[in-house]
């Protein structure tokens, strides 16, 4: 299919290290977002992407186009790595210009679209100092920049958002969802798991090289049968409700808060007990706040990769 | 030029410091300005701050590290002043240094040594003796969680143990202060999840107070009981969290699965304002109207309701807000 | 039973003296020195010439001994000019040792950034420059002076306290004149190390400096047909003031006094370099 990225049964080594191990994705529009701990395997897949690196095995398409065709991948893939590299002596503006000189555009087309790119990621004032005096957030936005001067169809992001003051962040997830809307395939990489939360229309969970979970998260969320649903209830009378709730067949496993005024269950069916939550809070239970446990990117993350040590 | 903010101490928080007295500000800034040749970075910044843990904000530039510096004897401010736990930087800025303990938010490490000789060095220059510096070293790593890697070289060590070596290193000589720069700079989530884990526990375990510098919102909320926000050197915001949290019965967000405009309609019907954005929304309940009523409205519309807390503010909105002021 | 629970205590107990901070840089510095196989074997190669000297003075008070060679004992005469030469050569000897472990010194801190945690205790930029500088000094000292001195005390002991005492001033020379020349090495080496961050390359530009230095001298004396050059060779300079201290007579196109002010430049302008590089923070404009 020429409208997906497309990894088919692809893997890399390096001598005998494992990069990714029998990666099979088909990676429709919008915003994709890799997650996983570090080691595990974004970064080469993302250098993968963008032909950089060379697959062991497997088949690779971006768009339809294979990556071992760089003069016409790069026309369509846009990459801003991880790595606070530049050459030396060179301004903002400069940067990108050359850059885009040296992929093959015209001088005064490549003019416009460096100013264009420049713009979009606010740093028209500075575009004329030396990148070696941007501070670390500036500089991450000119490699933002860079990527995206071209208006590639492809975005592969590496934690882009690092070093980013929390305007600029917001500022760049608009700039993303605004791509995504125009049908690009924006593909970031992030630790800031409640962030990805928020902005992606889809997750790809990795753990040392492989795939573990893909998809959008809720369903990715609904196919973990063997994984009850936790959720938390801050309430007056956290027993009582306990003792309401063990009376349906859904509730499988409560615990109390330490505190005495929360609640912690599980449960097989969500839905019904979201349901028959509205009819206990009626019965006279003074209901603080609910909130779910593990509904989200983190508590997936946790139980499909689990809580590692840092030492390795 | 200067923003004079009139701070309280949160209720309840009388604790003793360092030397007895009660409620001495960790930092007092009174009009502190500081320059760098002709560019004003901090215009007379005057705060007295309590918390526990205090969060410091800003967009890049706003002069975040320049404060940090500044408290630390990096650089001299023009006119003003600033005291941390009482000592002023003028005058006794050796006290300060050995008071507080510095996590930066670049890498600084030394790639030859072993982590516990490099803390235990960095130990003796705070003035511990030689082996109560070797047994802090080792304590201190245990503590973080490098137990197992602490005689390899931290040349060796990936970016998550590098940022806790030098964690290590700002704790070892049991500082008064704390001073975290980007702390979560880096690390996977797991590794997020421990740091913060232990920034509250060294919160609450009641012998460090804290200062942490981050750009991300979610972290300084879960570990902060005050937060100041700068912008363009003067103080944009102040929000004491903790007492927020305790004074906000009336703000109510919720999260519905399958809601529909029926739903905000209902509540609206009963008086109180409210605010729809996909499936969040935000009410202010009015008087006489209790969550009992809208899990009451829930019931009629077989609406599943996610996800319902009491708060006014996130952070969030709070920083946005005060950016563009 | 009791169960403890491991977690973090401050620390309320007795500190160090400040003024004593300094010299933790030391002795962690030390731990590093003899490190390498082949900067410990240096290190004793540099006693070879103290011992040979030890072997002179015995032989030039054995006078039946050299007799029996037919050797006058003139020939070796323990007077100034000895210990000019003792001097000349473990400067020489200290030179090379400070390009092996001079570069060492504040690369490895400057590499990773390590500088703003020194400084971010109640520790100032002097004593970091005094510790680092004090690895340096009791090194050199232990190749330079100290041994000169015992040779100077050894030869005392045979020839008597007459002529300890209208010598004595030869003891003063060998001590400053080793001093100044280890206070120019250290900041050289300090200097460099600062400002390149690698140590391979800050102990060749230390080597490349004296002996380029030395070239470059010659060049300019030669094509300017002057003898300014020799101020940019330092070693050049080194021999002088050493011949001034040890009133040896040479034909030496700069005096003593002049060579001296040459040096204290040199140390100032290393010093005000090594300055701008040690801080807590740095500024990209």
């Amino acid at each position: 299919m020429s409208d997906r990225i497309i990894f088919e049964d692809v893997s890399k080594f390096y001598g005998e290290i494992l990069g990714v191990n029998r990666v099979n994705l088909s990676i429709p529009p919008g915003i994709t977002s890799l997650v996983g701990p570090n080691g595990s395997g974004k970064t080469t897949l993302m250098n993968l992407m963008t032909g950089l690196v060379k697959r062991s095995r497997g088949k690779i398409q971006v768009l339809g186009i294979a990556t071992d065709d760089p003069e016409n991948l790069f026309k369509v893939v846009g990459y801003s790595t991880q790595f606070d590299a530049f050459p030396k002596g060179l301004t903002g503006f400069q940067f990108i210009y050359s850059y885009l000189c040296l992929s093959g555009m015209e001088e005064r087309e490549a003019e416009r679209a460096a100013w264009q790119a420049i713009e979009r990621v606010n740093l028209i004032e500075a575009a004329t100092r030396k990148v070696a005096a941007y501070s670390k957030g500036m500089r991450q936005r000119i490699r933002l920049a860079q990527a995206l001067a071209h208006n590639p169809k492809v975005l592969v992001l590496d934690e882009p958002l690092n070093g980013l003051d929390p305007l600029a962040r917001a500022e760049m997830i608009a700039l993303f969802r605004a791509s995504a809307a125009e049908g690009c395939y924006v593909i970031i990489s992030s630790h800031i798991l409640h962030e990805v939360d928020v902005i992606s229309d889809q997750v790809i969970l990795l753990s040392n090289g492989y795939v573990v979970a893909e998809g959008q998260i809720q369903s990715v969320r609904n196919e973990i049968q063997e994984h009850p649903t936790q959720i938390l209830i801050r309430c007056d009378r956290p027993r009582d409700l306990a003792a309401r709730l063990f009376q349906s067949e859904y509730m499988i496993e409560a615990s109390i808060h330490k505190d005495g005024r929360g609640l912690l269950l599980k449960t097989r069916d969500a839905d019904r007990f979201y349901l028959a939550m509205n009819e206990l809070a009626l019965d006279g239970i003074q209901i603080e706040s609910i909130a779910p446990a593990d509904d989200d990117v983190l508590s997936v993350y946790e139980y499909l990769i689990g809580n590692e040590e840092v030492v390795r | 030029m200067s923003t004079t903010i009139q701070l309280g101490a949160p209720s309840g928080s009388s604790e003793t410091t360092a030397d007895g007295a009660s409620s001495v500000p960790v930092i007092e800034l009174n009009r502190l300005q500081v320059r760098f040749g002709n560019r004003e970075i901090l215009r007379g910044l005057t705060a007295a701050l309590r918390g526990r843990a205090i969060g410091l904000l800003g967009p890049n530039g706003a002069g975040k590290s320049t404060l940090i510096n500044t408290l630390l004897g990096f650089y001299k401010p023009v006119s003003g002043s600033a005291k941390v736990f009482g000592r002023d930087i003028h005058s006794d800025l050796r006290t300060i240094r050995s008071l507080v303990g510095y996590m930066p938010e670049n890498d600084a490490f030394i790639s030859k040594m072993s982590a516990v000789s490099f803390v235990q060095m960095m130990g003796e220059l705070s003035g511990l003796p030689s082996e109560v510096a070797l047994e802090r070293a080792h304590e201190s790593l245990f503590y973080v969680g490098l137990a197992e890697a602490r005689y390899r070289q931290l040349g060796t060590y990936s970016l998550g143990m590098k940022q806790l070596a030098k964690l290590a290193q700002a704790i070892v000589h049991g500082p008064k202060l704390l001073i975290l720069d980007e702390p979560t700079n880096g690390l996977d989530p797991s590794a997020r999840q421990r740091m913060i884990r232990m920034i509250r526990e060294i919160r609450d375990g009641k012998e460090m107070r804290i200062v942490l510098c981050s750009h991300l919102l979610r972290d300084v909320e879960d570990t902060c009981d005050e937060v100041m926000i700068l912008k363009q050197g003067q103080i944009a915001h102040y929000s004491n969290l903790e007492e927020e949290r305790r004074a906000n019965k009336r703000f109510l967000e919720l999260e519905t699965y399958n809601a529909n405009g029926d739903f905000a309609a209902a509540i609206e019907k009963l008086g109180c304002e409210c605010a729809v954005a996909a499936n969040r929304m935000k009410m202010v309940l009015a008087d006489g109207v209790d969550t009992r009523d809208i899990f009451r409205i829930a019931a009629e519309q077989q609406v599943r309701i996610r996800r319902m807390n009491f708060r006014r503010d996130t952070l969030e909105d709070i920083f946005l807000k005060a950016m563009e002021s | 039973m009791a169960v403890y629970r491991r977690s973090y205590r401050s620390y309320s107990g007795a500190l160090t003296a400040p003024w004593s901070r300094f010299l933790v840089l030391f002795r962690y510095s030390r731990r590093d020195l003899f490190r390498s196989k082949l900067q410990t074997g240096f290190f004793v190669a540099c006693f070879f010439y103290p011992v040979v000297c030890v072997i002179m003075i015995y032989l030039a008070h054995s006078v039946g001994f050299l007799a029996k060679f037919g050797i006058p004992p003139s020939i070796l005469s323990i007077d100034n000019m000895f210990f000019f030469r003792f001097m000349s050569v473990q400067g020489v000897l200290a030179f090379l040792m400070t390009a092996f472990t001079g570069p060492g010194l504040i690369s490895p801190d400057l590499a990773n950034g390590a500088l703003p945690l020194y400084f971010c205790r109640s520790f100032s930029r002097a004593e970091y420059v005094l510790g680092k500088s004090s690895v340096l000094a009791i090194l050199l000292s232990q190749i330079t002076w100290i041994p000169g001195i015992i040779l100077f005390v050894i030869q005392a002991s045979f020839a008597g306290a007459g002529w300890a005492w209208s010598n004595l001033w030869i003891a003063g020379s060998l001590l400053l004149g080793a001093l100044i020349w280890i206070a120019i090495l250290s900041m050289l080496a300090m200097a460099l190390s600062a400002w390149v961050k690698w140590r391979v390359v800050a102990g060749a530009l230390l080597l490349a400096l004296m002996f380029f230095g030395t070239g470059f001298a010659q060049a300019i004396n030669v094509v300017l047909r002057t003898d300014v050059g020799h101020f940019f060779d330092v070693g050049y300079l080194m021999l002088a003031v050493w011949m001034d201290l040890f009133k040896v007579e040479a034909d030496h196109a700069i005096s003593g006094g002049q060579a001296w002010i040459a040096i204290l430049v040199y140390c100032s302008i290393c010093l005000w370099l090594l300055m701008r590089k040690v801080r807590a923070y740095e500024v990209i404009r």
